[in-house]
């Protein structure tokens, strides 16, 4: 039979008919849009037990308690904060919900890196094996040590509260170099202000939940001002009303409207740095009009009448020294823009509120301040009687440990050690020995009185963060090896001569001792929720190898096997103390506590405490008084630097013993740079040793970064006089260096000034990361205090002019 | 013409022929060829005996979490609380516990409901609503052998997976909810 043309259509006919009465066409339409659903690329998520583990945030150091959300335990899908936790209540900042971010990281190091090529060449950077990477340091810090140049070894942490920098101090010590330094922080300049006057190197803290007024003098309270998790917190406090207790009222001096001056009750404009003398303009007031408090100050403050210096010479007293027409309000209205009878009224209620106290923050916050300036607040606390007991303002407790195992050292090698530090060697020499950092890096940069052969960075990103960070880049040409312990591939890293990447923190063990402007005493161990990378390891164990590697008295004082071993020893010794309780169970509102109180202990010993401590509780105290812990040679708060000599300075007078408006002259010509520049800091961008998450960035407004360009804040009548307008393209220009910006128009931005925010313009990281805006710390300028020698950063002179 | 009509009827008779061979053809292929051509058999990692576990409950096994999830195949974990060391002498069981077992890893198990990512699916409702697990995934408790894992070449789930019209017909039938958002989230 012959199938023609006809047949053939017929059969195919029947096959449709057939096929349509089949399977084959829907099972396939469906398959295929099931099928479009999985490209390979899609990602999904892991199945399975859910669970939570509670740790310490160690993002920032201030002390978050968080929670974990694991599926299988092995996979991590959410950071929130642990309701459990005093400080936080639950609460969680923008850095520690996006955290999970940097363990997932591309840019981690993934195994220790040695530069093969120049310096700074990402593509030198090799992978070795732990071992190579371990004999390379352990060998030159051996060789080091015995040709009599320990010294010449150095560190920079930017952990300063947690275990890990006892541990390094212990180390240096032991190895015999004083120059350990730490990434600036407030805390720098407010222990030297503590130590000044009360006699006690510790920092403030501030009983913050308690008060009914808040004068807060560029202190940016809620943009990562002390503890960020704290601070909401006790935001949400202020702004709860309950019977007894009205809504708290916050004063913010600023000279920019920042987040926390929108959010305050009153935002007080002030020109820019002129927050001091506006809290002396107070002072005057409060002492004039005998609005402060005669009995604490009669009591417990010397300083304050007339006094007489070692030599037995007549000084004068604060209480002459602030009735100078210099703070008077009409004076101080001229230099700041604030009415006279605007600087009365606040005086007025700050004289009047029960428990007002007053914070500050220059240098964005988290910069030591000009310690004159610093004085000035703590005079302002002290008029009102905010640190006797029971008042507003305390010492920051410290968390009962045991000491670490001496060293074999006796205190006159200890002070001859401590006098070769480089930044105590710089001139001329501060008159209050702080950490240094900026002298240090001078020192190094010129590689006098003797060179950096080896400098280790921990958990700092110095060569992006420090601001004026061209400062340290300089010393590193002059430094021998760089050798970087970031988890990350960060600007710091990327310099190094050698990384060897530490556990992020998630990872491993860690601990948090006390929390930054807290009154209570608090310790919270942060213990590994994750596997740690394979090819990681925990600088602790690192600095404990090398102290076993390199023997001797460093052997002796680095006994323990490793860190966690370390971190076990120090709970018990603290348990061994029977000081403190466990916060176990949510709501618990620690900021009740006052001086003296009796924490009854709630733990059996050593290891339960360390059980209760690594299972996300933690430790806490009761705080500790000012006025009760005061140890200067008067037995009173010193409001006159009676314990410091001024003699090099014949001509000062009596107004540099005392608390004054002291604002350092920042470089440049005005006529050149007309504005200042001014740096501030957000919520949703990271600006320390953590770059940006991407997801936090997203959280960033378009007039603060679109696509690649920052844009500066401007006043629109500044703007308009120099010819731009919203979102002009400009040039930045500082005696520093210069930016390419775009300026947004903003009228809580003061007339004189440009203000950037910190925390862009990376260069290393990952294509979500870098090259995203400028970096502020770019071009910023550091003034070094010339009492404490610290560096602060207030503002620099800038111009902008049209691109 | 009469011859021309009988010719035509013929070919009329020959081509619905023609057309029903090519119907019968292609529903062969599409009820028998295609869905053995669809679907690939996959062998599970080892074979599990339901009967052997008789005097267990599918509740030790088969539990549902503190939370409220439910577990699903149990792991390792859960087989080494009998099996740490061999309790017979079956291939299966010797493979139980020397690759898996003793090596601490869990069995990749092929698994035959395995619904896609962008379904919500929660055991813990059906089981207040008194649904039956047989309902769903047959009497597996009778099965000495493991049923083959048909894997769609196409989609790569399996073939048991429960496709959508099912569980709409069967809320429909029992008046619940039969909203997007009820499992697509």
């Amino acid at each position: 039979m012959k199938l023609g043309r006809r047949a053939f259509l017929q059969f195919a006919a029947g096959a449709v008919g057939g096929t349509l009465l089949s399977p084959i066409p829907w099972q396939l339409m469906d398959d295929s849009a099931i099928w479009s659903q999985n490209w390979w690329w899609r990602p999904s998520p892991e199945r399975g037990e859910i669970t939570q583990a509670a740790t310490t945030c160690m993002f920032c150091d201030g002390g978050c308690g968080i929670q974990a959300r694991l599926v299988n335990k092995s996979r991590a899908i959410l950071l929130q904060g642990n309701p459990q936790n005093p400080i936080n209540a639950g609460g969680i900042c923008p850095l520690g919900a996006a955290g999970l971010q940097f363990f997932y990281a591309p840019y981690r190091v993934a195994q220790p890196m040695k530069q093969t090529k120049k310096r700074g060449d990402i593509g030198g950077l090799q992978y070795i094996s732990w071992d190579e990477a371990f004999t390379m340091l352990s060998t030159k810090l051996a060789q080091l040590k015995s040709e009599g140049k320990a010294r010449t070894v150095a560190g920079i942490t930017g952990q300063r509260r947690s275990s890990m920098d006892d541990l390094w101090q212990q180390f240096f010590a032991g190895y015999g170099s004083p120059n350990f330094f730490r990434m600036p922080s407030q805390a720098d300049s407010l222990e030297l202000a503590a130590k000044v006057t009360l006699g006690q190197e510790v920092p403030f803290a501030f009983a913050l939940e308690s008060a009914s007024y808040v004068l807060s003098f560029g202190a940016n309270l809620i943009e990562g001002w002390g503890a960020p998790g704290r601070m909401q917190a006790a935001y949400g406090l202020w702004r709860r009303e309950n019977g007894e207790k009205p809504a708290t009222k916050v004063v913010q001096v600023d000279s920019r409207c920042s987040m926390s001056a929108s959010k305050a009750d009153q935002w007080v404009a002030v020109a820019p740095g002129t927050e001091a003398v506006l809290a002396l303009a107070i002072a005057q007031i409060l002492v004039k009009e005998n609005l402060y408090d005669a009995d604490f100050v009669k009591s417990h403050v010397s300083g304050f009448d007339d006094w007489n210096d070692a030599q037995g010479k007549s000084r004068v007293g604060f209480e002459t020294h602030i009735m100078s027409p210099e703070y008077a309000p009409e004076e101080v209205a001229k230099r700041t823009g604030v009415e006279a009878s605007k600087i009365r009224e606040l005086a007025k209620e700050f004289a009047g509120s029960k428990n007002a106290v007053v914070v500050w923050g220059e240098s964005s916050g988290n910069l030591p301040g000009n310690i004159y300036h610093d004085l000035c607040y703590v005079a302002l606390n002290a008029l009102k009687g905010n640190l006797k007991s029971g008042g507003t303002v305390t010492l920051a407790p410290t968390v009962p440990f045991e000491p670490l195992p001496g060293l074999q050292m006796d205190a006159a090698a200890k002070r001859n050690l401590e006098e070769q530090r480089l930044d105590l060697q710089q001139s001329p020499r501060a008159r209050l020995n702080g950490n240094g950092l900026y002298a240090f890096l001078d020192a190094a940069s010129k590689g006098t009185p003797y060179p950096v052969n080896v400098l280790m960075v921990h958990e700092a990103n110095p060569a992006y963060s420090l601001p004026e960070n061209k400062l340290f880049q300089t010393a590193l040409e002059k430094v021998g090896f760089l050798v970087s312990f970031s988890s990350y591939m960060d600007e710091t890293a990327q310099q190094a001569d050698l990384i060897m990447p530490n556990q992020m923190a998630l990872e491993r063990y860690d601990d948090a001792i006390g929390v930054p402007g807290v009154p209570y005493a608090y310790y919270a161990v942060a213990s590994p929720i994750l596997k740690p990378m394979p090819g990681t390891k925990h600088t602790g164990d690192v600095i404990l190898a090398l102290g076993k590697s390199l023997a001797g008295k460093l052997a002796a004082a680095l006994p323990w096997t490793d860190y966690q071993a370390y971190l076990k020893k120090r709970v018990e010794g603290l348990a061994a103390s029977n000081k403190g309780a466990i916060a176990d169970r949510a709501g618990m509102e620690l900021w009740k506590l006052q001086p003296g109180d009796l924490v009854q202990t709630n733990y059996k010993d050593g290891a339960d405490l360390w059980k209760k401590l690594t299972s996300g509780q933690c430790w806490y105290g009761a705080p500790v008084s000012a006025a009760q812990k005061i140890e200067t040679t008067s037995g009173k708060l010193e409001l006159a630097l009676s314990s410091l000599s001024f003699e090099d300075l014949p001509d000062a007078g009596d107004k540099v013993y005392l608390p004054h408006f002291a604002q350092l002259s920042p470089s440049g010509d005005p006529k050149e740079y007309p504005l200042l520049l001014v740096s501030y800091r957000t919520m949703s961008l990271a600006d320390e040793y953590l770059p940006n998450p991407p997801f936090m960035t997203k959280t960033v407004w378009d007039f603060v970064l679109k696509g690649k360009e920052l844009f500066v804040e401007l006043n629109p009548q500044t703007a308009r006089s120099l010819g731009m307008g919203e979102g002009s393209r400009a040039m930045l220009k500082t005696p520093q260096g210069e930016l390419p910006v775009r300026v947004h128009l903003f009228p809580g931005a003061h007339a004189d000034a440009v203000y950037i925010v910190e925390g862009l313009g990376h260069t290393a990281y990952d294509q979500y990361i870098q090259d995203k805006g400028v970096n502020a710390n770019s071009i910023v300028e550091v003034q070094l205090d010339p009492v404490t020698g610290l560096g602060t950063v207030w503002a620099t002179r800038a111009q902008l002019r049209r691109a | 013409m009469k011859e021309e009509n009988k010719s035509a009827s013929g070919k009329g008779v020959m081509g619905g022929i023609i057309f029903f061979a090519g119907f019968i053809l292609a529903l062969i292929i599409g009820w028998v060829v295609f869905p053995n051509l669809l679907y690939s058999q996959k062998p599970q990692p080892m074979n599990f005996n339901h009967v052997a576990h008789q005097d267990s409950s599918c509740e030790d096994c088969h539990a549902f979490r503190a939370d409220g999830t439910y577990a699903g195949i149990p792991k390792v974990e859960k087989c080494k609380e009998c099996h740490e060391s061999p309790m017979g002498s079956t291939e299966d069981e010797r493979k139980l516990v020397e690759e898996y077992i003793q090596k601490d890893t869990e069995i990749p198990w092929r698994i035959y409901s395995w619904q896609p990512d962008n379904v919500y699916f929660s055991h813990a409702p059906h089981k207040a609503k008194k649904v039956e697990c047989k309902e769903c995934h047959g009497i597996m408790g009778s099965e000495k052998t493991l049923p083959a894992y048909k894997d769609n070449r196409i989609t790569g789930y399996s073939k048991e997976t429960m496709k959508m019209i099912v569980c709409e017909e069967c809320h429909a039938e029992r008046g619940v909810n039969n909203e997007c958002e009820l499992c697509h989230k």
